[in-house]
């Protein structure tokens, strides 16, 4: 095989570089230091500098889709924007990290040296234009992630978490790179760009084709949570730290997100050829949602209460993602999904940004109850967690709702309009819940809990940023679904 | 720019409100702001021009040009009494609440401003998804309204209440995203006008459950329907009511149920009128049954507030039978009656939450007697009585009449049990007015003076107008009437090619689309 590296090609990885040159500046100044943990304010600053040279780097090289490293990585707006997402959850988990009391300590150095690799095998994933990338992207991710999770202090609920994520994760990207033999055996490639020409007619011809294709989506189910093998996640998100569930809820999904993207971008799904898969899919987003909504409905725990809703929420991009894979040409249920990616990582860093200021400064899990009182004590997080709750319920004029009027609008416009019924009941489910929270932050009248404890500025800061985002970006939704439909356009 | 100042001033207000301490300077400037508004809404009354069916007063901008959405905001003989009506009700219910709010001042006035934000953006909004924003967004200061301030079951009703509303309403949002789409087929670029829904010719096959237009009729009709409420949906209603404050409670059924019966006027008769034809039978019937079943509920009530709420229900079931009677007495005795039944019930509501905030009791049995010793309360709250159950020279009786003449036409059997609905009314509100008013004095009210009964003089400022309303509406409809008239004959003479322009802009992008349209047949 002849490879060549042409030199022009490295300035795209630029920002994956620069990430993790940045994140070994913590580290060597612990060794240099003797093992003894620099203050926790230099580390956030210097990744903060990576992360921001990053972002640089991936405006200063924007592209037209360009295929670099012999059409191994894929560089278009759908990278771009994948990685301004991924610094974007990078960069606030850390800010979590830092005011957290399980992850503030004596391994902080540590702790956002693996976020910010996490980060970088974030990026390689969601730039990947070959199945075997994507799948050293997704390791990467992942092992930064198990460390991660099971470095944490607390005894019990981490390890068994990590343990788990572990196990099941691995179990995944076992039948995921199965998956990839399958489809290379079956099509003799496994570049998404090649495939794109390919796959349509070899999904109703070669049967080994399509299993391959059936094994990578239950890989790529596996990480995304999708029923049925969605049982990891409640258990996952609630033992781990919670800075950690807030960086794998959102850059974890959306990278995900964006592979599935890019596979059903190949075009495999179409009614003509695979009835049975489409149906499969539909059936798969549907009780997503409604495992999601209904056993978030009676959790006392308000972090595994958000856990569930983000099963119902893959529920809801999936109705997207399976839209787009019918639209063929048209792009409006992919820049559907992208638009709801943010829109989700805007809630959803809020959201946990709330559980991890709460266990920092109460020091033990948070309830939904434990929220009461709240409205009084500070009016300013009740009334953004009320904002970012009203909108991933999908209450205009927020993000969520936008999110939901073009993913719903995807579907109806690809005639799977059953599909978007389902989706508009479980939204009408999940405003009960979303609105416990509010009950009793506002209409209790008991003492709050948060009386003790320290303030976590910078937490209460970043809550407050992202419910103002949510309000602002719904309201000027026009031009990120342009800026959305520009950066998707390339993927077809 | 009238309209969208109307719309946003009050939530221009609630901010200002914010840099207020004390919680008197609250409740003044509140109500000074509600007076500001509601000249406000006088002032774009003035300029209303009644002889026109077009949309007056008209503003667009892009909001969500890829999907044709805009704020756009516009009024017609439809929207004009509905708004001033809202910007009526708020100055009394400032007044009305002030001794009975103690906490959360500023909350609570925060809630009414932004409540009247969504409630008159409902009624203005001329592009569905605005529509639909605000429609929910009222949801949510009503929601604290009830969840704060109300009384001991009120976490349930609230929740109730919310998911209740929402559950009807994203069944309209899918059939908005689905009229844009075909919007796009028929004019080619997608719009989220209402005026662009006019236009439209959606299939649909008589007999048929699964034709495009009934799927879309029943998708708005049932957030309607549950808005309104209209039997068998009204279960929310009589919890909201008993457990909302009494504020809570005005708006309510004051304005909010009229969103429900404004969107049948405003999408469902005009966007789908073979639809709403063919299934007219279906709402007459559920309109009778709940004004019967609603009449009959309230006469066994033991609370007075539930009594109320249920005459609710049957009050809102003439509306619904008016609109589905489909000509233009119906429609026109429906408005008026949207119109009296706020002015009426929400009288009604005021005059139990003064009475609930002397005794903290709603049992009509530990009453009687009251007359004697509240003599002025007892004038207002048979006044109020006499318009609730339609009796000549007060406003009840213009739109009832009115209702029933429509009904008539359209279905004989529906007029009768319709008739049968106002007997029940006279009985249950007047054996109400001899069991609190006549009769041996009751436990509550033996054991005080008059002094303790007398009205403050904020209590007869609330009183005053809304029984003011209740005769001159009642004398001289025609005052009324005449804004909304040609907009109703239109609605019922030209329902099944309905449209409506911008004043001023006859060869607008509407009209041009229709003549495409045209020449493509």
């Amino acid at each position: 095989m002849n490879i060549q590296l042409e030199p022009s090609s490295i300035t795209f990885v630029t920002p994956a570089i620069a990430l993790f040159f940045f994140s070994l500046v913590p580290l060597f100044m612990k060794v240099f230091r003797g093992n003894k943990e620099p203050s926790s304010f230099s580390v956030l600053i210097y990744s903060f500098l990576g992360l921001i040279v990053a972002a640089g780097l991936s405006v200063i090289f924007p592209a037209e889709s360009s295929l670099v490293f012999s059409g191994a990585l894929v560089f278009d707006g759908l990278s771009i924007w994948s990685n301004f997402l991924i610094i974007l959850a990078t960069g606030f988990s850390i800010v979590y990290a830092r005011e957290h009391l399980e992850t503030c300590h004596r391994q902080f150095s540590e702790i956002v040296f693996l976020m910010m690799n996490a980060a970088v095998g974030m990026m390689i994933v969601a730039w990947s234009n070959d199945l075997i990338i994507t799948f050293i992207g997704i390791e990467i991710m992942s092992l930064c992630l198990y460390i991660l999770i099971a470095l944490s202090d607390e005894e019990k609920l981490s390890k068994e978490a990590a343990f788990k994520y572990f196990v099941l994760g691995s179990l995944g990207s076992a039948i995921f790179l199965f998956g990839i033999a399958f489809i290379y055996g079956g099509s003799g490639t496994t570049q998404f760009s090649l495939l794109k020409s390919a796959s349509f007619e070899l999904v109703s011809t070669s049967p080994v084709f399509l299993s391959g294709i059936v094994m990578t989506l239950l890989g790529l189910c596996f990480k995304a949570g999708v029923f049925p093998f969605h049982s990891w996640v409640p258990d996952v998100y609630q033992g781990s730290p919670t800075p950690l569930t807030t960086f794998m809820s959102t850059g974890v999904k959306v990278v995900t997100f964006v592979v599935f993207l890019r596979f059903f971008a190949t075009g495999f799904l179409m009614p003509e050829s695979s009835e049975t898969l489409l149906n499969v899919m539909q059936v798969l987003a549907v009780i997503t949602m409604l495992i999601g909504n209904l056993c978030a409905l009676g959790q006392k725990s308000f972090k595994r209460m958000l856990a569930y809703s983000s099963l119902s929420h893959t529920g809801y991009v999936l109705v997207g993602i399976i839209s787009m894979g019918l639209g063929g040409g048209y792009a409006v249920g992919a820049s559907g999904v992208l638009f709801y990616s943010f829109g989700y990582l805007l809630m959803t860093l809020g959201t946990f940004g709330v559980a991890s200021l709460y266990e920092s400064r109460v020091g033990q899990e948070i309830y939904i109850e434990d929220l009461k009182g709240l409205g009084r004590k500070n009016p300013w997080v009740a009334i953004s967690l009320s904002l970012l709750l009203l909108s991933l319920a999908g209450i205009p004029p927020t993000v969520g709702f936008f999110g939901k009027l073009f993913i719903f609008s995807a579907a109806i416009q690809n005639g799977l309009i059953w599909l978007a019924v389902w989706g508009v009941i479980n939204s009408v489910i999940s405003v009960y819940y979303y609105l416990k929270p509010i009950v009793h932050m506002f209409f209790s009248e008991d003492e709050c809990m948060l009386s003790s404890g320290r303030s976590k500025q910078l937490t209460e800061f970043s809550v407050g940023l992202m419910a103002t985002l949510v309000l602002l970006v719904g309201f000027m939704s026009s031009s990120f679904y342009e800026f959305v439909t520009k950066s998707v356009g390339q993927l077809f | 720019m009238t309209l969208s100042a109307i719309i946003f001033t009050p939530l221009i207000f609630g901010a200002l409100l914010c840099f207020l301490k004390s919680d008197k300077s609250i409740k003044v400037s509140t109500f000074i702001f509600s007076i500001v508004h509601f000249l406000l809404c006088l002032f774009m009354l003035s300029n209303f021009d009644k002889t026109t069916i077009d949309i007056q007063m008209a503003e667009k901008i892009s909001w969500l040009p890829s999907m044709g959405i805009s704020y756009f905001v516009g009024i017609d003989g439809l929207s004009v009494w509905l708004v001033m009506l809202t910007s009526f009700m708020l100055p009394l219910v400032v007044l009305g609440s002030w001794n009975s709010i103690t906490k959360k001042t500023k909350v609570f006035h925060l809630c009414l401003l932004g409540l009247q934000t969504t409630m008159i953006g409902t009624f203005l909004a001329l592009d569905a998804i605005l529509f639909y924003t605000f429609f929910e967004l009222s949801l949510i200061p009503m929601y604290f309204l009830i969840g704060i301030w109300g009384g001991k079951n009120k976490l349930y009703a609230a929740m109730k209440f919310f998911i209740y509303t929402m559950a009807g309403s994203v069944f309209m949002l899918l059939g908005i995203i689905a009229l844009i789409f075909m919007t796009k087929s028929n004019g080619g670029v997608m719009s989220a006008s209402i005026l662009d829904f006019y236009a439209l010719d959606i299939p649909f096959v008589a007999g048929s459950y699964f034709s495009t237009q009934t799927l879309l009729f029943f998708g708005f009709c049932l957030a309607f329907a549950i808005k309104v409420p209209l039997f068998p949906l009204h279960t929310w209603l009589p919890d909201a009511h008993v457990q909302a404050p009494t504020s809570g409670s005005v708006i309510l059924a004051g304005v909010m149920l009229k969103m429900g019966t404004y969107g049948f006027l405003r999408l469902v008769l005009p966007v789908f009128p073979e639809a709403a034809e063919y299934w007219s039978w279906l709402f007459l019937y559920l309109g009778v049954m709940g004004i019967i079943y609603g009449a009959l509920v309230a006469m066994v009530q033991t609370d007075i507030k539930k009594l109320v709420a249920y005459s609710s229900v049957s009050h809102m079931g003439y509306v619904v039978i008016g609109i589905f009677s489909l000509n233009t007495f119906g429609l026109t005795g429906s408005l008026y009656q949207m119109l009296c039944h706020g002015i009426s019930t929400g009288a009604l509501f005021f005059l139990v939450g003064m009475l609930y905030d002397r005794t903290h009791s709603r049992e009509i049995t530990k009453y009687g007697g009251l007359a004697v010793k509240a003599p002025i309360y007892a004038i207002a709250f048979v006044i109020v009585t006499m318009s609730s159950i339609a009796v000549p020279m007060t406003n009840g009786f213009v739109g009832e009449f009115l209702i029933l003449l429509g009904t008539f036409g359209a279905s004989k059997v529906a007029a009768g049990f319709a008739v049968l609905g106002v007997i029940l009314g006279a009985a249950y509100m007047l054996w109400l007015v001899k069991r609190v008013f006549f009769g041996p004095e009751g436990e509550l009210v033996a054991s005080k003076d008059e002094a303790f009964f007398k009205l403050t003089i904020k209590e007869k400022l609330v009183l005053a107008p809304l029984i003011v309303m209740i005769f001159w509406m009642g004398i001289f409809p025609n005052h009324f009437i005449s804004y909304s008239e040609a907009s109703l004959n239109h609605l019922s003479k030209n329902m099944s090619n309905y449209e409506l322009n911008i004043v001023g802009q006859a060869n607008g992008p509407e009209v041009n689309s229709n003549n495409s349209q045209g020449e493509s047949k």
